[in-house]
């Protein structure tokens, strides 16, 4: 028995391996034709829908400015990601454009590719590295804007509770900041519970019906890191009957959302421009490919919806 | 004999087989029983009618999982697509599901059939191609990643009718429809395991495949009924989830086979076939929903819940298999 169990181990290592390097040397069939500028994009996730809305704004407009794109998903693997660049180094493409997996983990993504003398521009996160020009916003802003909105909702006094992202990644960390800063300053406003969703709206869903076991209708706002675990709050609060003494505010503004507040059900999204990330990246591209000048750092600056913005943002 | 499998085993053997399974469910189930009410002397807000519903409510997506892997594992196979399955029958029924389009039968019926057809799959490719099941089911786990992406375009499928979110979302003389779905399927595949001839096959093809062949089981029917059954009970448990969180999503069901494997193995399945039960696999998926509540109500931090997790999961085991090691 333990001899089988060996031998599928070794196996499935050989799998995984050997679906690595096809990963790898598939990218390589895209090759540079002619004088056309060629941009290797690689993806934190395409799993994430506000990343793929970054990506197809990238698809978007490359196919506007007749840009050759190979883009590839991260699949959230900072070691994928670097294997990624570095296959693009050796396609010798001419800019390259990452959406980083983690802040220290990608670092060296950029250092190569800055050491091959291909510029490399950071979209939506950070790397500890300094890439030739960051587009992206900062997601402390986001955690303040939301909580900024419960606090005045609340007018500075009641209980709140905070869904984390997965612990670590930078825009839990960040988010979780910008709600604590505000937070300190209405020492009225406490945090009675906070926990992890995990980004994801079943496991938040679950989550809020604990809390609402534990604390009842002594919950007056939820914060919400992402929309998805609001939508989650969103309908355990509904299912309790206690959704109408509860401000529920989340971030992204992902379409879901949006509906949600059209119905009144999610008080506030944060959004978080990614056409305007997606577009912005492009531009970038080609003004250092052409040699022009061009901005180091871009911030599209977060912007708070409710009901009476809501029009700007519904598509 | 009523039994034919039975027939051509050593009886002494069988009857310690017997034992054994029974100690090492009522292990499980005093450990299970330990954890409740250390939790409830902790926590006054455990032990409530409201709480204890909502805990069934939620294990009950991961115990549909953990039922069909038992079949799996039972037979000496294992399915890791399962959480994958989940994902691809969230797309498809939720695209079936939207108000006003078709009535709320038909977005069960697609989810179920894209869950049956991905069983049917490893099925047929573990029967006829004699690669383990393990290899099969990675595969077909990243398959299906893809599949619900492909189909979704790695969006959510949302604007669901009421009536399609009544199955996860409903209540029916006020118990929760899942846990109504639940005792319904947990009594159906316990009948299947324990009352009808393709359990005692199941039980036979995981204990000895060899004898089993001999004494004239189809081993590749089993099976192929086997992963397909457990597809479909996947299918469900997407149903489920979809219609509870009132959107189809295309990465939903990450990791969602490990929980329902732990489940079952916590159960007292063993990994290496031909033991395991409904009422253990249930137990286990209580466990596991029991511990992540608890602590919620604790309000013990993230960093911590996985650890304390872990720690009561691997405890769990040991007593069981002390318990089994002394008879």
């Amino acid at each position: 028995m333990k001899r089988i169990n060996f031998i599928h181990l070794l196996i499935l290592t050989t799998v995984l391996f050997t679906g690595c390097n096809q990963s790898t040397s598939s990218e390589k069939s895209g090759e540079s034709g002619g004088k056309k500028l060629v941009v290797g994009v690689t993806m934190l996730s395409m799993q994430n829908e506000f990343i793929v809305n970054v990506s197809d704004e990238i698809e978007k407009k490359a196919r506007e400015s007749d840009i050759e794109l190979i883009t590839v998903d991260a699949e959230r693997s900072a070691l994928k990601q670097i294997e990624q660049v570095e296959s693009f180094i050796a396609q010798k493409v001419d800019v390259i454009i990452m959406n980083p997996c983690e802040v220290e983990a990608s670092s060296p993504a950029v250092t190569k590719a800055l050491a091959a003398n291909i510029p490399i521009i950071n979209v939506n996160s950070e790397t500890t590295a300094k890439p030739s020009a960051f587009i992206g916003s900062d997601d402390v802003e986001s955690g303040r804007i939301a909580m900024k909105f419960i606090a005045e909702k609340l007018k500075g006094k009641g209980n709140v509770v905070m869904m984390h992202g997965y612990m670590g990644q930078a825009a839990q960390i960040k988010r979780e900041q910008g709600a604590r800063e505000i937070l300190k300053q209405y020492p009225n406003l406490k945090l009675i519970a906070h926990q992890t969703g995990e980004w994801d709206r079943a496991k938040a869903m679950s989550l809020m019906e604990n809390w609402i076991q534990s604390y009842g209708n002594t919950i007056n706002a939820v914060f919400a890191q992402n929309d998805e675990m609001g939508m989650g709050a969103v309908k355990a609060l509904t299912d309790a009957g206690l959704k109408d003494n509860v401000v529920v505010v989340s971030i992204d503004a992902i379409p879901d959302a949006l509906q949600a507040v059209k119905k009144g059900t999610l008080d506030a999204t944060v959004f978080q421009n990614a056409e305007q990330q997606g577009a912005q990246a492009i531009e970038t591209a080609l003004k250092i490919a052409k040699g022009q000048t061009y901005e180091k750092e871009t911030l599209i600056p977060f912007q708070l919806v409710t009901k009476d913005n809501l029009a700007k943002f519904m598509k | 004999m009523e039994n034919p499998v039975q027939t051509d085993r050593n009886p002494t053997v069988e009857a310690y087989k017997t034992r054994m399974r029974g100690i090492g469910k009522y292990g499980i189930f005093v450990a299970f029983l330990l954890i409740c009410v250390v939790l409830s002397v902790v926590t006054p807000k455990f032990l409530t009618v409201s709480n204890l519903t909502i805990v069934v409510t939620q294990v009950s997506i991961n115990a549909l999982l953990a039922f069909g892997v038992t079949f799996v594992i039972i037979t000496g196979g294992i399915d890791l697509s399962i959480g994958s399955t989940v994902a691809v029958t969230s797309v498809v029924a939720a695209s079936f599901a939207h108000p006003d389009t078709y009535p709320v039968l038909v977005p069960i019926l697609t989810g179920l059939a894209a869950g049956l057809l991905l069983g049917a799959f490893n099925g047929l490719v573990i029967t006829k191609s004699k690669v383990p099941p393990f290899i099969v089911t990675l595969g077909t786990m990243t398959i299906g990643r893809g599949l619900a992406l492909i189909l979704s375009k790695g969006r959510p499928v949302s604007n669901l009718s009421d009536s399609f979110n009544f199955i996860g979302g409903g209540q029916i003389v006020g118990i929760p429809t899942p846990i109504i779905i639940l005792l319904v399927f947990f009594i159906l595949c316990s009948v299947v395991l324990k009352k009808t001839v393709l359990g005692r096959y199941m039980y036979a093809v995981g204990g000895n495949e060899q004898a089993a062949k001999a004494s004239g089981i189809q081993l590749n029917k089993v099976k192929m009924v086997v992963y397909t059954l457990c597809g479909g009970l996947a299918a469900l448990a997407g149903i489920l989830l979809t219609s509870r969180i009132t959107t189809g999503q295309p990465n939903a069901g990450v990791g969602f086979e490990l929980d329902a494997i732990a489940a079952a193995i916590i159960g007292g399945t063993s990994t290496s076939g031909g033991t395991g039960t409904m009422t253990g696999t249930l137990i286990g998926a209580l466990l596991i929903g029991v511990i992540s509540n608890g602590l919620d109500l604790m309000n013990v931090t993230s960093y911590y819940q996985q650890v304390v997790m872990g720690i009561i999961i691997i405890g769990a085991v040991v007593l069981d298999s002390l318990n089994q090691h002394k008879n």
